[in-house]
């Protein structure tokens, strides 16, 4: 639908039609921050023997992070005196852009998709990259030394854990000789990559779990060494901003690991009459409950550790992937 | 006279590659500056994306906007961040540099006014990607061993600076 769309005449027509779908994905995007913080807070608090949120909204506290936005979007907008003032106000939009613009490009379904780019993979990990750019400008602008160490930790952080992010997924190109997200799927249809590619699964969910600033690899906002990191002079809907960038950057991470690893929309062999956004919906899942679990699971990793295990570890561990994989392509054509 | 949407897109593109550009020069801070670099980055891939070279958009993207304004932030943060530079330019060398921006402009017009472009084959756009691989490793297969080989020289000499800084502290203490 959105291919004759984009190939009819522009007006205003057009315009609405993709100013409606987008704020429709805004909103699905939306619906799902508010419930996987939910979920969040309920399995760590399962996995730590408490209860979690349970007054707001019944019994299983479903009202719970609609309150705690409004609350937000209530406070009060506090902008430091001496914080650099164009910068602070521009920091979380360009943070936040990017997260929904990667959006665009991931299949959830065989139809369901917005843009069907040849370069698909390599366009998420080049906007998820401009991310970075609104941490540290948020971070500079901020001028509070807690919020600047924050954003260099998490520009060397990004850096450094984008290489070995890509070279994992380099053996999946190999397999597949494409970069579009559709056909990598359509590839798996004689098994999944996680099957292909074991080692590359493993670097690739420690590397995205490293670009997702997410514990073990909280580093750019540290609460026990840091205060808050990168936001730490951030209030209100400007720090709201900052969150629902890493929230909706959870959502398409994670829908990245399905599509790439995990088969994107197909099923299991004979359970073809289960619709495929059904088993892209629990493959997803999944995969948001594993990096939940390691949240709950592993304690933070020290600067100089993080560093020496991205570039001395995983770096190494994913060249030696695509070495292995170009030999097991080459030893499938032989046969 | 309509537009069409190829039209507008390229308008806002190039309108907000060349403001960038003008704030990176007017700018005084030097952080804005890096930011105003990344808007002028990211609409230039725009506008490799209108033109069909997707893959050169995204590389741009992820090569410029993503690692080489981050690694530009990074060294100003370390080093002096609260940086500013001053314009110090007399009268005459601003209206010199104005004729010569006028003579530039007229240059170039002269010379966009009379091109003819040759109708370039018009499937460039089909499996770009794949497209440039295979050139890239069958023609021109000996620059991009020599490039290759002049990274590792500049990972090494840089290995090599560090190193060295690091000596030296530990012999002052």
């Amino acid at each position: 639908m959105v291919e004759e769309l984009l190939h009819s005449e522009a007006g205003l027509l057009n315009f609405g039609i993709f100013f409606l779908l987008a704020t429709v994905l805004l909103l699905v995007v939306l619906g799902f921050v508010t419930y996987a913080i939910l979920a969040e807070r309920k399995v760590m608090g399962f996995m730590q023997l408490r209860h979690g949120p349970n007054q707001v909204g019944g019994r299983w506290g479903l009202l719970q992070t609609v309150a705690d936005v409004l609350k937000l979007l209530l406070k009060e907008d506090t902008i430091p005196k001496l914080a650099d003032r164009p910068l602070f106000i521009l920091a979380p939009v360009i943070a936040f852009a990017p997260a929904f613009m990667v959006l665009a490009t991931i299949p959830f379904t065989d139809k369901l998709q917005f843009a069907d780019i040849g370069v698909g993979l390599l366009y998420y990990i080049a906007i998820s990259g401009l991310t970075t750019v609104g941490i540290v400008t948020g971070a500079w602008a901020s001028n509070n030394k807690y919020a600047l160490l924050g954003g260099m930790r998490a520009a060397a952080q990004m850096i450094s854990y984008e290489i070995p992010l890509v070279m994992s997924v380099l053996g999946i190109i190999l397999l597949t000789g494409s970069l579009n997200l559709n056909e990598i799927v359509e590839a798996q249809k004689n098994g999944w990559f996680i099957i292909w590619q074991p080692i590359a699964f493993i670097v690739f969910l420690i590397a995205s779990t490293a670009e997702l600033n997410r514990v073990p690899f909280d580093l750019p906002e540290a609460e026990s060494e840091l205060v808050a990191g990168f936001h730490v002079e951030y209030s209100g809907f400007r720090w709201a901003f900052f969150m629902l960038a890493e929230y909706v950057y959870f959502f398409a991470m994670a829908s990245l690991t399905t599509v790439l690893f995990l088969g994107g929309w197909l099923p299991l062999p004979f359970l073809e009459f289960i619709p495929g956004a059904v088993w892209f919906a629990l493959k997803f899942t999944a995969v948001i409950f594993a990096l939940v679990w390691f949240r709950v699971t592993f304690p933070r990793l020290r600067a100089d550790q993080l560093m020496e295990f991205g570039w001395k570890v995983l770096l190494p561990v994913a060249l030696a992937n695509i070495f292995l994989t170009a030999l097991l392509k080459e030893w499938l054509n032989i046969f | 006279m309509t537009f069409s949407g190829e039209f507008l897109a390229f308008m806002s593109l190039a309108l907000v590659a060349v403001i960038g550009g003008v704030l990176l020069l007017n700018l005084t801070k030097v952080v804005h500056m890096v930011v105003a670099l990344v808007f002028t980055f990211v609409s230039i891939a725009g506008i490799y994306v209108l033109l069909s070279a997707e893959f050169l958009a995204a590389v741009q993207i992820l090569i410029y906007s993503g690692a080489i304004t981050i690694v530009m932030l990074f060294g100003i943060m370390l080093t002096r961040h609260n940086d500013t530079s001053e314009p110090n330019t007399g009268r005459w060398r601003k209206l010199l540099v104005f004729v010569g921006v006028l003579g530039f402009a007229f240059a170039v017009y002269i010379g966009i006014y009379n091109l003819d472009l040759p109708s370039a084959p018009n499937d460039l756009h089909v499996n770009n990607t794949e497209q440039i691989g295979i050139e890239l490793y069958s023609k021109f297969i000996i620059p991009f061993e020599v490039t290759s080989v002049l990274l590792l020289v500049a990972l090494i000499g840089s290995i090599v600076l560090a190193k060295k800084d690091d000596e030296k502290e530990a012999e002052k203490e």
